[in-house]
């Protein structure tokens, strides 16, 4: 077997042999990513109605279904409207703290069959199991969003306590949460998220794992057929809310 | 691709797919659609071609610093929980692949598509040890059921009809299948869903890798590779040593060229960034996550005349542009790469006397070049490698005779004015409507696949040594 030392060895060998032949630069990081971060999000708490509406453009592009409303507690008519469209009962849901709203009462009032996930870790393997279960044969999913891109349509979702990967993942539909405090312009914006939530450790959860989700699962594997809900969802919803979730 | 098709001739393979009509019209179709939507991503997107630069620049510094970045890399992988092997060789990544599978105790693995883990012909191995692979990208599924192996890097089942797709579901999965995408596509999504619910093992391979957070990336649009990296209890990625960059700025560069370059998209569907394995408090996510570095002949390469090919983002741009992929398709190039930048990992992972062939297949045109996100100049290192190919004469000798005659006439102009004559005497029976056709003997090795022109009954030396209105 190669140990880490033999192997590193003989790429730093490589290396010293090797000086540059071509032009080369890291891209530039942000010194202060956190404040950088802080800076994005004040100037465009000005200009959000223009980042909507890019965002909506792209969002729509990728085959994304973009609803508005004025506020959280109208966003359980959306979802059981949906619902309705797809003859659809089961719903999981990030839990609220992860949300920003309890929204389980009201969807449920609306006759929809609601799993919220827990907000904290599951004790055995068994009920990770049973958890599992339940997202794989539910129709519907709904979680918040961490960042709305404009330039592409994306939403960027990171996991972590109350906020499980297959919510977005199993059912067919996915319906997703958001308000302007998660929107930004670009990719490039996303990377100051990044390095910030990096940086100082303040990310918005504490998974393991973040997800850019740019429109529903697809694929043109057969005959360069564009097709829908190949592993992830079929549809994806993006429901923005006007007053902030929060509060 | 077997040792017995390997055995078959390049030239061979390459014309049989030609006669392929089905195949033909596939590539066509393909290419030509993968070529328009590169260029309407692109045209729409103007500082595309700065981010190019830019992108190729992050390589390079990378490149120049590969050992610190990595065991950046390996430090923070391993400090979130992670676990980090070193593979000189494919037999060597097979086996640290396998012992992981043993040892958890592993029935059965589901794969996102990954070039790397074809490069190792991980599969077999697996199977071998007792241990399912399957493969869970779309195109990359039906593959594995018709037992035959990817035609492109993106779009690995492109020479396969509806038809055919149909055929085979219904024969491999024991249920009628109609021949419609749709339907297909939905037959594929519920047997591979409870394959992802049960399999112990997740292997992926890994678009980049982010050296300061320990962040393997991950780029899909079926949504796979979320799959892989979240379900099973274990998950082992794995990647070649040159994929690591330094930052997530770094990374968003590359991000916003990639889909671009190969599919048309602003973004793909998925882009999945996996720190390590599931948290406290998480539902979801691997017990254990394993990253395996894999050598395979790169690291060679840094201070190699491939060095360049090192900074390949496997797009597969190249091969859409590519004036011989787009007649002759993936399989005629006999290994795990096909196209352009295909040759050049070919000679980077077997060694340069495996593509003393391919090494021929390009007409050096340059589109290749033009097309790939990171600028790589590949005809450039095409000729370097036919230099090499030619030092170690393994060119045919009919071949190397010619090229030394012709070197020995350009030298002495005495010669070549002779040599000129004599041809226009010596062509007379084969020149046909300005052109030679056909050659006798040996000759006709290269006359066979494309004509010569004849030499001009004046020729320049001759006009320029008469005619005053030419040098005036």
């Amino acid at each position: 077997m190669t140990t880490r030392a033999e192997f590193l060895d003989r790429i730093r060998a490589q290396v010293r042999r090797a000086p540059g032949r071509f032009q080369a630069a890291s891209a530039r990081r942000p010194r202060h990513a956190a404040a950088e971060a802080e800076t994005i999000r004040r100037e465009l708490a000005e200009r959000w109605p223009e980042t909507l509406e890019a965002f909506r453009r792209e969002f729509e592009g990728v085959a994304g279904v973009f609803h508005r409303v004025a506020s959280v507690d109208m966003v359980p008519a959306v979802v059981a409207g949906i619902a309705r469209e797809r003859q659809a009962r089961e719903l999981v849901t990030w839990h609220p703290t992860a949300l920003g709203a309890d929204l389980a009462p009201a969807l449920g009032a609306r006759g929809l069959d609601v799993h919220s996930m827990p907000a904290a870790a599951p004790a055995g393997s068994a009920e990770r199991e049973r958890l599992r279960t339940i997202a794989a044969r539910a129709d519907l999913g709904l979680t918040g969003v961490d960042l709305a891109v404009a330039e592409t349509g994306t939403l960027v979702l990171v996991s972590g306590v109350g906020r499980p990967r297959s919510t977005s993942l199993l059912p067919p539909c996915h319906v997703a949460v958001f308000d302007r405090t998660a929107l930004v312009e670009s990719l490039r914006q996303v990377g100051v998220f990044l390095e910030a939530w990096h940086g100082d450790g303040r990310a918005p959860a504490g998974g393991a794992s973040i997800n850019f989700i740019t429109g529903p699962s697809r694929t043109a594997d057969i005959e360069l057929t564009l097709t829908r809900g190949v592993h992830g969802p079929k549809e994806v919803h993006a429901i923005f809310v006007e007053q902030p979730i929060r509060g | 691709m077997s040792d017995a098709e390997l055995a078959t001739p390049f030239r061979q393979r390459a014309g049989s797919a030609m006669k392929d009509a089905f195949l033909q019209e596939a590539l066509t179709i393909a290419t030509t659609k993968f070529i328009g939507l590169r260029r309407e991503a692109f045209a729409s997107f103007p500082e595309g071609e700065a981010l190019r630069d830019q992108a190729r620049a992050i390589k390079e510094a990378t490149l120049q610093r590969l050992d610190q970045h990595l065991e950046t890399l390996i430090g923070n992988v391993e400090r979130l929980g992670g676990h980090v092997h070193y593979a000189e060789t494919s037999a060597e990544a097979r086996s640290i692949i396998v012992d992981i599978a043993k040892r958890t105790g592993a029935r059965m693995a589901v794969k996102s598509k990954s070039m790397a883990t074809e490069e190792i012909h991980l599969n077999e191995a697996l199977e071998a040890a007792g241990v399912t692979p399957v493969e869970t990208d779309l195109g990359e599924y039906i593959i594995q059921l018709a037992h035959e192996r990817p035609s492109h890097i993106i779009a690995p089942a492109i020479h396969k009809t509806k038809g055919q797709v149909a055929e085979l579901f219904t024969r491999e999965l024991k249920r009628p299948a109609e021949p419609d995408p749709e339907a297909l596509t939905l037959i594929a999504r519920g047997e591979l869903r409870e394959k992802f619910l049960q399999a112990d093992l997740g292997i992926s391979g890994a678009n980049f890798a982010v050296a300061e957070t320990g962040t393997v990336v991950l780029v899909t649009n079926e949504g796979n590779g979320r799959m892989v990296t979240s379900m099973p209890r274990v998950h082992v990625a794995v990647m070649g040593v040159e994929k690591v960059v330094p930052s997530f700025t770094d990374l968003m560069v590359f991000l916003a060229i990639l889909a671009k370059s190969a599919t048309g998209q602003k973004l793909s569907v998925y882009t999945s960034m996996v720190q390590g394995p599931r948290r406290a408090g998480e539902l979801e996510g691997p017990d254990e996550f394993h990253l395996v570095l894999l050598d395979g002949g790169r690291i060679a390469q840094i201070d190699g005349p491939l060095r360049e090919a090192l900074s390949c983002l496997r797009c597969g741009a190249c091969l859409n542009v590519c004036p011989v992929y787009r007649q002759i398709g993936g399989h005629a190039y006999g290994y795990t790469y096909p196209g352009p930048i295909g040759i050049l990992l070919t000679a980077m992972l077997e060694g340069a006397p495996a593509v003393r062939d391919l090494a021929h297949a390009s007409s050096l045109c340059g589109a290749c070049a033009d097309a790939c996100p990171v600028r790589i100049d590949i005809p450039h290192m095409l000729i370097e490698l036919r230099r090499e190919v030619d030092d170690r004469k393994i060119a045919p000798w009919s071949e190397r005779v010619a090229f030394k005659l012709l070197a020995g006439l350009l030298r002495r102009p005495w010669l070549y004015r002779l040599a000129a004559r004599a041809g226009r005497i010596a062509q007379t029976p084969f020149a046909r409507s300005g052109r030679i056709g056909r050659l006798p003997l040996v000759l006709g090795e290269w006359t066979r696949t494309r004509d010569l022109p004849p030499v001009a009954p004046r020729t320049f030396q001759e006009r320029w040594a008469t005619d005053r209105d030419l040098r005036a």
